[in-house]
């Protein structure tokens, strides 16, 4: 009964045709129409075998009549045959169908033939006149086909390489030596042959040839099969070899970069240190100090805050992101580096520089560059000549990627700043950036009342949560998401970071994150300020308890 | 230790049997057993890897009742495959069994997959890869004597010579290893066989820079010949030239047979050869005669026997664009044989003196170029 539903589903015709349209793969069309189908056709091969398993040869070939043709056909194109594990399903359906009590001479034939596609297969065909000499002689040195088709592999990649590489001698193209269409030959060969580690030095000459033409001359089918087993980490490839790639191949490019989401927006987040290394690992970072792809990359990013109503996962890998980034570029020993700025070119270049000392500040001089920094916004958005609301967005976009600013200029708010009006207005702005209807100012003005609060708790040593009810009242009561949780910013620096507030910090960050939205946003501020910590070498070590024991039980409850 | 000994002196005789139609008799039981055993043997193989004494000792138990010395201690450990493929190849072997063979091969009993259930799979890729990788536009231009088929073949011929320099141990052993490589040369047609060796002095002369592209993988399925020894070459290329130099007539075959600008590579690597090639072209340019009708050398016999003035011609003129040492040697003899010839300035008369007279001509015009 399972075979009857499952036959419909298995379309022998269609693929038969293909096959014999495709013959041995001989022209460029049905080169390039095969690599197209290899994927679908492994598919079906599986689910072939997987029917098959199940039934004895007789009934297979009656359920089929096709199969034995198509495996044929299938066997002679080295396309197919070449392409990660079909020749292993092909083999076993083959096996299948091979007869261990052959009743008539029908079978007998069947099996025959099976045995010789085998022998094509892996040893000496009896189809192809010039392999039985070599067969003998390899067998009479006391090898096997095993060995002689490693050693000829090998060999033809080397022979391959060097070819390719006679056309570029230190760094001069010697045009005419290899014509542009056989190297786009070469190419379309190689797709199906990707994971197959013997390739690895033609796949990295390939990648790295540049043939003088302005046209990028790889197959583009080749392009993204590398891509694709590079992102599913079938192969490893060396840095130069991937940014070359993504250079020369944008769909590749933004593949990876979402591929880099996805990854990161599917685990849970637990601490930063786990998505730096994932980050650092998809080599985006490293490739990024390319200033062209690093602006495709924040495009994409970018796009993806948007998607995502400014989630604060994706804020927080945006952030990451530009961290490791930025680490990478200082430790890297290139001659020709881009200067930082390059990476910024449509901004107001201070405040970029300004934003980039980050590492080069020392914690006492941080009120201050966090004034500088303010200072400096305030007059660009308060220019009559940023109008549109996209100015406005880029602008605030730049700030985001240095989000640790922010969580900085909070915590030397609670520390007691000299000027806290330049540094409220920063968060004010970061939370809420538009002021067509006065939200900003609003937003300061309430932001200020709840900060002098806080202030005035800061000598007690010994708080209730009554004491803080005022601030918290603020938060629920309100209409305006973004006072939330720029309230909620301080409340917590607050707790995390007074003498009096650590004490009722569990129990009033629990009561926050029970009984408003904004969660999230609070485990997010947590495990950015344990990374920080981590990471600046900050001996807090009650702050850095404190925050483990909130972020496990917080963890849990999300 | 004595019943591991008498157990690898039936690995020859598994091997031919697995060959042979004496197969026809085999049940899957009796297969089982016999890839069992060939499993027993590569585990063998790698325990006594590293104990150069009880290899010693396996591999001269090996070669005993062996005339042609196929094998040695290192297909002790390829044994799965040698097995495994023999019998595939076989088509005495009955339905039931091959079943069982096919079961046994491609897939992996249980959960384990093990290196040698991956490399069946692996083969078929790398052969599939071997026809595309011949397909852009033909195959890549390479020198003679360079073909990627060609060097694979003669890679395995030096490794397995390598292997064998490894197993000697006695110097009587010596004149076996001749012999068994006239016995393996001699399964070629000549003209293969010619090339073969011929690329395989190549590489050997080519040193260091054609090792790596032979590439010593460390992948199982690779051969474990010790690439690293260059001393080894001088061991290895040693018989081949045996087996070039010994016999005349197949000399003169192989210098007839392979293109002078291969032959003028080799003796320029190959002292031992330079010496005999010349004495071959000096032997076969004093069969020419002059016509004076038709105004040029022509061959005094029509048989096949000896060159044409202007293969002659092209062939001295290699050999002066060889190495140095080459050059001067080649120029040398033919001053030598025009001298002795009576040292004729005017052409016509003596081979050497007009022979001598174009490469002069001809490596003159490559000067001023």
């Amino acid at each position: 009964m399972a075979q009857d539903t499952t036959v419909p589903k298995l379309n022998f015709e269609y693929w038969l045709d293909k096959a014999i349209k495709w013959g041995q793969a001989t022209t460029l069309e049905s080169q390039k129409d095969v690599c197209f189908h290899l994927p679908q056709l492994q598919e079906f091969l599986h689910q072939v075998y997987e029917t098959l398993k199940h039934m004895d040869s007789v009934l297979a070939i009656q359920q089929f009549p096709l199969i034995g043709q198509l495996l044929g056909r299938l066997c002679w194109n080295p396309f197919v045959v070449g392409y990660d594990e079909s020749q292993k399903i092909l083999m076993w359906c083959l096996c299948c169908l091979y007869s261990s009590e052959p009743q008539n001479p029908v079978e007998l034939k069947a099996n025959s033939w099976i045995r010789s596609l085998l022998c094509h297969l892996l040893s000496s065909s009896k189809w192809e006149s010039n392999e039985a000499e070599t067969s003998t002689f390899i067998s009479t040195l006391g090898y096997t086909s095993s060995d002689y088709y490693c050693q000829l592999i090998k060999n033809m990649v080397f022979s391959l390489v060097t070819e390719l590489g006679e056309n570029q001698f230190n760094g001069l193209n010697i045009q005419g030596r290899v014509s542009a269409s056989r190297v786009h030959a070469m190419s379309l060969i190689c797709h199906p042959l990707v994971t197959l580690p013997d390739l690895m030095p033609l796949l990295e000459t390939l990648l790295l040839y540049h043939g003088g033409a302005s046209k990028e001359i790889l197959s583009s089918e080749f392009l993204e099969a590398v891509n694709e087993a590079f992102l599913k980490k079938k192969i490893s490839l060396p840095e130069p070899t991937v940014f070359s790639l993504w250079l020369r191949h944008l769909p590749s490019l933004e593949k990876a970069t979402l591929c880099l989401l996805d990854q990161l927006v599917s685990i849970q987040m637990n601490s930063l240190e786990e998505v730096a290394c994932v980050i650092k690992d998809s080599l985006l970072p490293q490739a990024a100090s390319h200033p062209a792809i690093f602006r495709i990359v924040n495009e994409i990013f970018k796009n993806a805050l948007l998607e995502t109503d400014g989630t604060p996962e994706v804020m927080t890998i945006i952030q990451v992101f530009t961290q490791v980034f930025l680490q990478d570029h200082q430790n890297e020993n290139k001659q020709h580096k881009f200067p930082l700025k390059a990476y910024f070119p449509y901004h107001h270049q201070p405040l970029v520089t300004a934003l980039l000392r980050r590492p080069f500040v020392p914690a006492t001089h941080w009120s201050q560059h966090l004034k500088h920094i303010s200072d400096m916004l305030k007059a660009l958005v308060e220019d009559k000549n940023i109008s549109s609301l996209a100015d406005l967005f880029e602008i605030w976009f730049l700030v985001a990627h240095f989000g640790e600013w922010l969580d900085i200029a909070a915590e030397e708010l609670l520390k007691g700043a000299v000027e806290p009006d330049a540094l409220l207005w920063l968060l004010a702005f970061y939370y809420c950036p538009q002021n067509e209807n006065q939200q900003r100012t609003q937003t300061m003005v309430e932001a200020q009342a709840v900060y002098n609060h806080l202030m005035m708790l800061c000598s007690c040593t010994v708080l209730s949560v009554k004491d803080l009810e005022a601030a918290v009242y603020s938060i629920m009561d309100t209409g305006q998401y973004h006072n939330q949780y720029l309230v909620t910013h301080l409340l917590t620096n607050f707790l995390l970071f007074s003498s009096g507030g650590h004490m009722i910090a569990q129990e009033c960050i629990y009561h926050i994150t029970e009984t408003t939205a904004t969660s999230k946003e609070v485990c997010s501020l947590l495990i950015r300020t344990a990374y920080r910590i981590n990471h600046n070498g900050e001996k807090n070590q009650r702050a850095v308890k404190l925050l483990n024991e909130l972020l496990q039980k917080l963890t849990l409850k999300v | 230790m004595e019943a591991v000994l008498a157990q690898v002196e039936q690995l020859p005789a598994l091997l031919a049997v697995s060959r042979s139609a004496l197969v026809r008799d085999w049940d899957a039981q009796i297969l089982d057993r016999a890839l069992e055993w060939g499993r027993y043997f590569q585990h063998l193989h790698d325990r006594f890897l590293t104990r150069p004494r009880l290899r010693e000792a396996l591999g001269r138990r090996l070669r005993r009742g062996q005339p042609s010395l196929l094998l040695g201690f290192p297909q002790l450990g390829r044994c799965p495959q040698l097995l495994g493929l023999a019998l595939l190849e076989n088509r005495a072997l009955p339905p039931a069994a091959c079943r069982r063979l096919l079961l046994c091969l491609l897939q992996p009993p249980g959960v384990e997959a093990d290196a040698e259930s991956r490399s069946l799979p692996l083969l078929a890729r790398r052969k599939a890869a071997s026809r595309l990788l011949a397909l852009p536009g033909g195959p890549p231009r390479s020198l003679e004597g360079t073909e990627p088929q060609l060097q694979a073949e003669a890679q395995l011929l030096l490794v397995r010579l390598r292997e064998e320099e490894q197993e000697i141990v006695l110097a009587s052993e010596a004149e076996g290893r001749q012999r068994w490589l006239s016995g393996v040369l001699e399964q070629l047609p000549q003209p293969r066989a010619f090339r073969v060796v011929a690329a395989a002095l190549l590489l050997l002369g080519q040193g260091s820079s054609s090792e790596q592209a032979g590439g010593g993988g460390r992948d199982g399925n690779s051969l474990d010949g010790n690439q690293a020894s260059a001393t080894g070459g001088e061991g290895v290329a040693g018989p081949l030239l045996s087996w070039l130099l010994g016999n005349l007539e197949r000399f003169s075959a192989f210098c007839r047979f392979l293109p002078g600008s291969l032959l003028a590579s080799l003796a320029g690597h190959y002292s031992q050869l330079s010496r005999p090639y010349l004495d071959l072209l000096t032997t076969w340019g004093s069969l020419l005669l002059y016509d004076p009708l038709q105004g040029r050398w022509v061959k005094s016999c029509l048989d096949k026997a000896g060159l044409s003035w202007e293969e002659l011609r092209e062939r001295f003129g290699y050999l002066c664009r060889g190495s140095v040492l080459l050059g001067g040697q080649t120029q040398a003899a033919l001053k030598l044989l025009k001298a002795q010839d009576g040292d004729f300035k005017v052409c016509g008369l003596s081979v050497w003196t007009d022979l001598l007279m174009e490469v002069e001509e001809y490596l003159r015009k490559e000067d001023e170029r």
